[in-house]
């Protein structure tokens, strides 16, 4: 009866963090009823739940879907982060101030990426998505919306994407998708053959961090806790990021099958995909994809007669850059703030409800397929030169055709962006933004550097979220860098020191220098401090790369490729 | 709390080398921790080793080879780890995040806490990092809440370290706050982001003593200024107010002689934890209005009676003063009462007492005079007012609140195990797998032993409730039965049948360790769930559950209060608690047994002294020759053989024409007593009252002579708390005018009704007390230390004594747990069409019985000021009153006018009074029926109707 909590070493105090069922989906309840969260509701869930007012309170004021107030009739969202920044969203969001700020029944707010780069400047009308040019119209329509209306459906890709060992035809004909579960399910390949293949594929990690995923999946396969948990990792929310949500569109039956293989590898009977509130039509797409798996027995108590037991569902983020972060997504996903973990333990050891969890990016499940189809070797032939495998790029900012691209692994940035279009109006390069908002600036003459993990950590940079960014010459690339500051900034979760208050002074010391008289050695020399401490003492990558672009910056303008290492998250 | 991993689990250990020494921990050890033993201080701000960690303020940040640095606070050391703590990088990092952390901060000449106690750790730390005037943006402006009477909120100086979101959840369980809203913008919060003082805040302060910087402090009370620790005088004493027995440290200003602040220490039970009336409650003993001379009743005040408006009874409509409230704070009015007494020298009240009284005994006998002690006074004071009862009043008249407390208790575990003390220590719950709260709300009447329950909940203990009303304590179980009041013996019975039914008794205990099993067996056979069900409103399926929690257990503890034994059938209620320990084998080893949560500070110590009738110390019974002799050798005079009579029966006595002249030290019968109006007749009645207090009571009205006495910050003694842990409470401030100890008025009276008694101190009471009370044999003042230490204690120079009793063999003569069945009976006085409520009374947190302490201290007053009738929404609505109207409660005896609380607390059908407040007396309508063997009143359950005033009967 005593001691029902795990014990390991490391793992963080409950402060604070109630045990028992997340309140969230409650909340959730709350908000779809009424619009809003009002205080007499706040007030009764703490009562009926027994769990405390403060609980709710940390929770409501953390996460930007819940609101305290009753909502306005159009919700105009406009994002002012880096590629919509890059292309004037300043000036379009006064712009919009100046035509609807009189309107009482338009709540103008300037959000966080939306995920939207390759439409930018970006914004979403009661979260409906769209370029800035289509405002008015949605507005409009928003204000004569009375009952909510079926979003038009994307239409999907018809050429599959090179990591797609299914036909468009096995993808709509029952049975015939699917096939490496089944194969796996039939007991024609075992766990340890697939944790092979992928340890010999050399797959590694896509959203980040790198992380060899055989040998990820081994690591929790020998777990002896139990139950285990899988959760594919949808939160993309990093600046010019969006490849995610392309793939979720496009492939959610291969970040499905590559979730399923998981499970069923590590010995976990229940996942889930944790994707962005703002990616609304791309969570649709995965649960249709639920249902047809529901459909043809791929879920269950008893999947296919295998003995084993495989559920999966949708998890909406309520909001936020830092559920990206593995551990802070599980705290969320627990119902707790949003606040990374102190980390070992990580989560293949002590992750959801502090049980063995098996977590992977988007695009990582969604490569786990084709590689256990056409085999280790074949992954590791489509890579350029030594590089192994396919890799996505969202590739958006000054670029003649913003979007996302799949190549092979170690493709240059300039063949990537000549693939883009190149820059916008054949002008001239400034600076790159290799792996997203987090990733140090490189100068034109880091062009022909591969884009693969070691490659470009040795430029300078990193590989990162798999996102170039481009900047044309004449941009003030200091003001770009401190538009992403202000981005980590915000999207601090304020845990701890460095982050919270580390990255808050350093934004004012650089927007006092960018409207003043701009940056002195003093200045230089307090970020740079900063950024050393920041990174060196920050619980979390949020916090360890906030500084990072901002410090490439002033090492970019001393005629270096970056001030200091570029900091893995 | 959660810990890392439980030390006896812990058998491997992990090797790592810190700067540069090679260690060998237990693996699970945190570098912070291996460095601290190693002797390696490591910086830190947010880290208390009294909390787990967070590794939130990165101060302890330290090198381990990894790409960033790891806090060592939260991580654990691994094999091979090599570690350095301090290096250049290091301790820029340390100085860059103290500056961080600084450059917030209000400078340090306004900083709330570096100019109170002038311990901010933060500047600490910035001054030694050299950070303190820093280049760095400043920022401010995140505002204050001042809201709480005594705890002031300053967002500007909070570096969000979450100590107190940790003391207020893992510590206290109190759960009110957290951090809100995200990034640079997130500040602590109480509740859903409210005033502090409108929030749900108990105000315990254990936030106060987390804090670290000047966030939250203590503000001043009643302009005593909050000095640096160093300047102040550090008293260590125990808290004053319930039988908990926190152990405290008072800061004394001796320049203003006065109490600037008080602080929770360790001691094993309470290990540093307070509640508000500890930590905030102890100004009332700087009250102006404390009685610092004898005072003499004057000619023109008889014939005696009561002389306040609210003593007389005196209604708003008869005194014609409608609409008007007579006195704000509902304190007995001075100036009514006053100039019917006159100032007398010491030797002129005392010659007056001993005279009286003499007379009285000489005129009527042995049986005309009678002593009520207090439960609030020491040991060693109660030890010698009852030896001037037994001695010098000739009988053993002699009793205090324990009566109206746990008398009934007392006497079921009398005769059942043979001792009324608890069986094993609140803070034993952490080994229970189950604990039973019953009748009890522990959050307000025992608000420290309560925050060890909601701990070990936390930490896997299930928690049953089991309580008519649904206290704060039910929001912290795991099955919660709101009982109907009334109907405890039918419960248990019925718990018990299912568990004998479903055969989850201990066989091997009830063979040999109880008898009467077969006749408890035979009475709960006619107990079913379903008749459970009928009687309790308890679903059978719910008592079935209970019966297999608890009898599947390993280690079963039940805690109980008033609620069981203030009935008529409080005896039978503590007897079916002994039988359901007994039966399942929860008594004599960790995490078992039964613990009646004594009330007062020194109930336990007081009855243990021998302040009640039928005992002498250490409850050797006055009616056996054996036992009586010792004492009587001892004190060398004769004592009545004749059990005494009890508080209730004294007062019956009284109007009876038996008890004719009383000695009453610290107690007010006037407000705790059932049925006033007939405690007022008796006290009008008596030939001659001699009253003892600090300040003018309710019943000092009706005194001929009032003694002006210490409070208890102002004496030594010793003081026996729930536990059976025996303190020391120190002297920390001198009397007010010529107020003196009550020990030594007791004296005085004593050697003038010809005693010669010739006590030095409390020291030489208590050593002559230890040698007539076995159970506290051992025990010295030299050895009690600053921690006190439990009775029974073979060792007290190396133990802190006996926590688990009865391991072996009850204190029975045989050796066993007599088990007695029990028939359920309904209350004595029903609801019906007239009186259609269930009344209940109780206390609440922030005050104190009679309130004659806690409504003259300001934080205690200011939170809870008034009056008010606890009602379910359903019935308020029914009745028509509102929540903040004026209601009436009416019953056959009396009525009163207050607030309504309309409260989701109450079931529909009860009421709740709590009894502190002299202006709307709960006790004028209790009902004074008693239990036929503890002899303690009914005050849990009378008939009472609820009317809004406007239409109310005059």
């Amino acid at each position: 009866m005593r001691g029902s909590r795990p014990l390991v070493p490391g793992a963080e105090a409950r402060n604070g963090k109630f045990p028992g069922p997340s309140l969230i989906p409650a909340l959730n309840a709350i908000q779809e009823r009424l619009g809003w969260l009002p205080r007499e509701e706040l007030v009764s869930l703490s009562r009926d739940t027994r769990r405390p007012l403060y609980e709710l309170q940390g929770l409501v004021s953390f996460y930007p879907h819940f609101r305290t107030e009753p909502p306005p009739q159009v919700a105009l969202h406009v994002c002012h982060d880096l590629s919509c920044w890059l292309l004037g969203s300043d000036d379009r969001i006064a712009a919009l101030r100046q035509q609807y700020d009189a309107d009482a029944d338009v709540e103008l707010v300037e959000v966080s990426c939306l995920g939207r780069c390759d439409n930018a400047p970006a914004l979403a009308v009661n979260d409906e998505p769209a370029h800035v040019d289509g405002a008015d119209d949605l507005v409009a329509r928003a204000r004569v919306r009375t009952a909510e209306e079926e979003p038009v459906a994307k239409p999907r890709r018809h050429e599959p994407w090179p990591n797609d060992p299914y036909t468009p035809a096995d993808s709509s004909a029952p049975a015939r998708g699917y096939r490496v579960l089944r194969t796996l399910l039939a007991g024609d390949l075992d766990a340890g053959q697939v944790v092979q293949t992928l340890q010999d594929s050399g797959l590694r990690g896509m959203g980040g961090a790198g992380f060899p995923t055989g040998r990820k999946w081994s690591l929790v396969a020998a777990q002896d806790r139990r139950p285990k948990y899988a959760v594919c990792n949808a939160d993309e929310s990093e600046p010019g990021t969006f490849k995610d949500r392309q793939i979720l569109g496009d492939q959610a039956h291969l970040v499905l099958e590559g979730l399923l293989l998981g499970m069923a590898v590590v010995g976990a009977e229940e996942g889930f995909v944790f994707v962005r509130h703002e990616y609304g039509p791309e969570a649709d797409q995965v649960r249709d994809e639920i249902d047809r798996l529901r459909g043809e027995g791929l879920l269950g108590d008893d999947v296919l007669g295998s003995g084993v037991r495989l559920q999966v569902e949708v998890f909406v983020s309520p909001g936020g850059y830092i559920l990206g972060e593995e551990s802070a997504l599980l705290e969320c996903m627990e119902g707790h703030r949003g606040e990374p973990r102190n980390k070992p333990p990580f989560p293949g050891v002590f992750g959801l409800w502090g049980m063995p969890t098996l977590m992977n990016s988007v695009e990582t499940f969604a490569d786990v397929p084709v590689i256990l189809e056409r085999g280790a070797q074949w992954w590791r032939e489509q890579g350029a030169g030594d590089s192994i495998g396919l890799k996505f790029f969202a590739v958006s900012g000054h670029v003649a055709r913003p979007g996302v691209y799949c190549v092979p692994m170690g493709t240059t940035a300039r063949q990537l962006l000549d693939l883009a279009g190149g820059v916008a109006g054949g002008a001239d390069l400034e600076a790159i933004q290799p792996g997203g908002a987090s990733s140090n600036f490189l100068g034109p003459g880091s062009l022909d550097v591969p884009l693969d993990f070691d490659t470009v950590a040795e430029a300078g940079s990193m590989l990162g979220s798999g996102a170039l960014v481009v900047l044309a010459e004449g941009t003030d690339v200091l003001a770009a860098a401190t538009n992403i500051l202000r981005f980590f900034r915000n999207e601090s979760c304020g845990k701890c020191v460095p982050c919270r208050v580390g990255s808050h002074k350093a934004h004012e010391i650089l927007t006092e220098a960018l409207t003043g008289d701009g940056l002195d050695d003093e200045g230089e020399a307090q970020l740079l401090e900063l950024e050393r401490t920041v990174r060196k003492t920050s619980i979390c990558g949020l916090g360890q790369v906030a500084l990072g672009p901002v410090a490439s910056v002033l090492g970019l303008q001393r005629g270096g490729t970056a001030a200091r290492p570029q900091p893995r998250p | 709390m959660t810990v890392t991993a439980d030390s006896s689990e812990r058998v491997d250990t992990v090797s790592v080398t810190i700067d540069g020494r090679e260690l060998d921990v237990p693996e699970g050890t945190t570098i912070w921790t291996a460095a601290k033993e190693a002797g390696i201080d490591i910086p830190v701000l947010c880290h208390d080793e009294r909390y787990d960690p967070v590794g939130v303020c990165r101060l302890c940040v330290v090198d381990t080879g990894g790409r960033v640095f790891a806090a060592a606070c939260v991580r654990p050391c691994e094999d091979g780890m090599e570690i350095t703590t301090s290096s250049d990088e290091l301790e820029r990092s340390r100085a860059t995040l103290t500056e961080l952390l600084v450059v917030d901060q209000p400078p340090p000449g306004d900083d709330p806490k570096q100019t109170t106690t002038g311990d901010n750790l933060l500047l600490d730390l910035a001054n030694g990092f050299d950070v303190l005037s820093s280049e760095l943006p400043r920022g401010h402006g995140r505002g204050s809440d001042l809201s709480n009477p005594v705890i002031a909120v300053d967002h500007d100086s909070c570096i969000l370290c979450d100590r107190c979101v940790r003391a207020c959840d893992d510590i206290q369980g109190n759960d009110v706050i957290g951090r809100t809203g995200k990034g640079y913008s997130t500040r602590i919060a109480f509740d859903l982001d409210d005033p502090m003082g409108s929030s749900s805040c108990v105000t315990c302060g254990e936030c106060v003593a987390a804090c670290p910087t000047g966030a939250i402090t203590n503000k001043p009370i009643n302009a005593v200024p909050i000095r640096p620790r160093a300047e102040l005088d550090a008293v260590e004493s125990v808290c004053p107010y319930c039988g908990v027995g926190c152990a405290l440290t008072f800061y004394v200003d001796r320049e203003r002689g006065a109490i600037a602040f008080a602080d929770g220490r360790d001691q094993p039970g309470s290990q540093g934890r307070l509640c508000v009336k500890g930590r905030y409650g102890w100004d009332y003993a700087a009250s102006p209005q404390r009685l610092t001379v004898p005072l003499i009743r004057i000619d023109d005040a008889y014939p005696k009676g009561p002389l306040s408006g609210d003593v007389r009874g005196d209604s708003d409509e008869q005194s014609g003063r409608s609409g008007r409230r007579r006195k704000p704070g509902g304190l007995v009015p001075y100036d009514e009462v006053m100039p019917h007494f006159r100032e007398a020298t010491w030797s002129e009240a005392l010659d007056l007492v001993a005279d009286r009284l003499s007379g009285i005994l000489a005129e009527h006998g042995t049986g005309s005079l009678a002593g009520f002690g207090s439960a609030k006074c020491s040991n060693e004071e109660a030890y010698l007012f009852q030896k001037l009862v037994r001695t010098g009043f000739r009988n053993n008249n002699v009793d205090h609140c324990t009566r109206l407390c746990h008398a009934s208790s007392v006497a079921a575990l009398f005769e059942g195990i043979g001792s009324g003390a608890v069986s094993t220590t609140y803070g034993d719950v952490i080994n229970s797998d189950v604990a039973i709260i019953t009748g009890s709300n522990p959050t307000s009447n025992h608000p420290v032993a309560s925050t060890f329950f909601k701990q070990a909940r936390r930490l896997g203990t299930t928690i049953i409730y089991i309580d008519p009303r649904a206290g704060k304590a039910a929001d912290h179980a795991d099955i919660f039965c709101q009982i109907k009041p009334g109907t405890d013996v039918a419960f248990y019975n019925s718990v018990m049948h299912e568990i004998i039914r479903s055969e989850l008794v201990d066989r091997d205990f009830i063979d040999e360790r109880t008898s009467n099993y077969d006749a408890l067996a035979a009475t709960v056979a006619e107990y079913p769930p379903e008749r459970g069900e009928q009687i309790t409103g308890i679903s059978a399926d719910v008592i079935r559950q209970i019966a297999k929690v608890w009898g599947e257990a390993r280690a079963g503890v039940i805690f109980w209060g008033m609620g069981i034994s203030q009935h008529t059938t409080g005896t039978d209620n503590a007897r079916c608690l002994i039988a359901l320990c007994s039966i399942t084998g929860n008594v004599g080893k960790p995490g078992t047994g039964l613990h009646p949560l004594r009330g007062q500070n020194n109930v336990q110590g007081a009855s243990d002294s021998g302040l009640i009738p039928m005992f002498l110390p250490d409850y050797q019974a006055v009616d056996s020759s054996d036992l009586r002799s010792r004492f009587e050798s001892a004190w060398g005079t004769e004592l009545d053989p004749k059990r005494g009579l009890t508080v209730t029966e004294i007062i019956g006595s009284v109007l009876e024409d038996g008890v004719r002249g009383m000695y009453m030290m610290g107690e007010n019968p006037f407000l705790s007593d059932p049925n006033i109006n007939k405690v007022r007749k008796a006290l009008s009645a008596l030939d001659f009252l001699v009253v003892q207090d600090i300040f003018v009571t309710e019943t000092a009205e009706f005194a001929d002579v009032i003694l002006p006495a210490t409070s208890y910050l102002e004496k030594d003694g010793t003081y026996t708390n729930t536990d059976r842990r025996v303190q020391l409470g120190r002297k920390v401030l001198d009397p007010p005018g010529q107020a003196r100890s009550d020990w030594e008025i007791t004296q005085e009276i004593a050697n003038r009704l010809g005693l010669g008694w010739s006590y030095e101190s409390p020291r030489e009471v208590f050593e002559e007390m230890v040698g007539l009370m076995p159970s506290y044999a051992n025990l010295s003042y030299d050895n009690l230390g600053s921690t006190g230490k439990l009775y029974p204690n073979a060792d007290p120079e190396h133990s802190d004594g006996t926590v688990v009793m009865f391991d072996e063999r009850f204190n029975t003569a045989d050796g066993l747990a007599h088990l007695v069945p029990a028939e359920w009976l309904p209350a004595k006085e029903l609801p019906n069409e007239e009186f259609p409520m269930v009344l209940n009374t109780g206390r609440l947190l922030e005050h104190w019985h009679t309130g004659s302490m806690t409504r003259r201290s300001y934080a205690l007053d200011t939170i809870a000021p008034r009056a008010e009738v606890y009602l379910h929404a359903d019935d308020a609505a029914r009745i028509g009153v509102r929540d903040g109207e004026m209601a009436r409660v009416r019953s056959r005896r009396g009525s009163i006018t207050l607030h309504v609380k309309v409260s989701a607390r109450e079931a529909p059908g009860n009421c709740f009074i709590p009894f502190h407040f002299r202006e709307a007396a709960a006790n004028l309508l209790t009902i004074d029926e008693i239990d036929p063997v503890g002899k303690i009143p009914e005050y849990k359950f009378c008939a009472v109707a609820v009317e809004p005033l406007s239409e109310a009967r005059v």
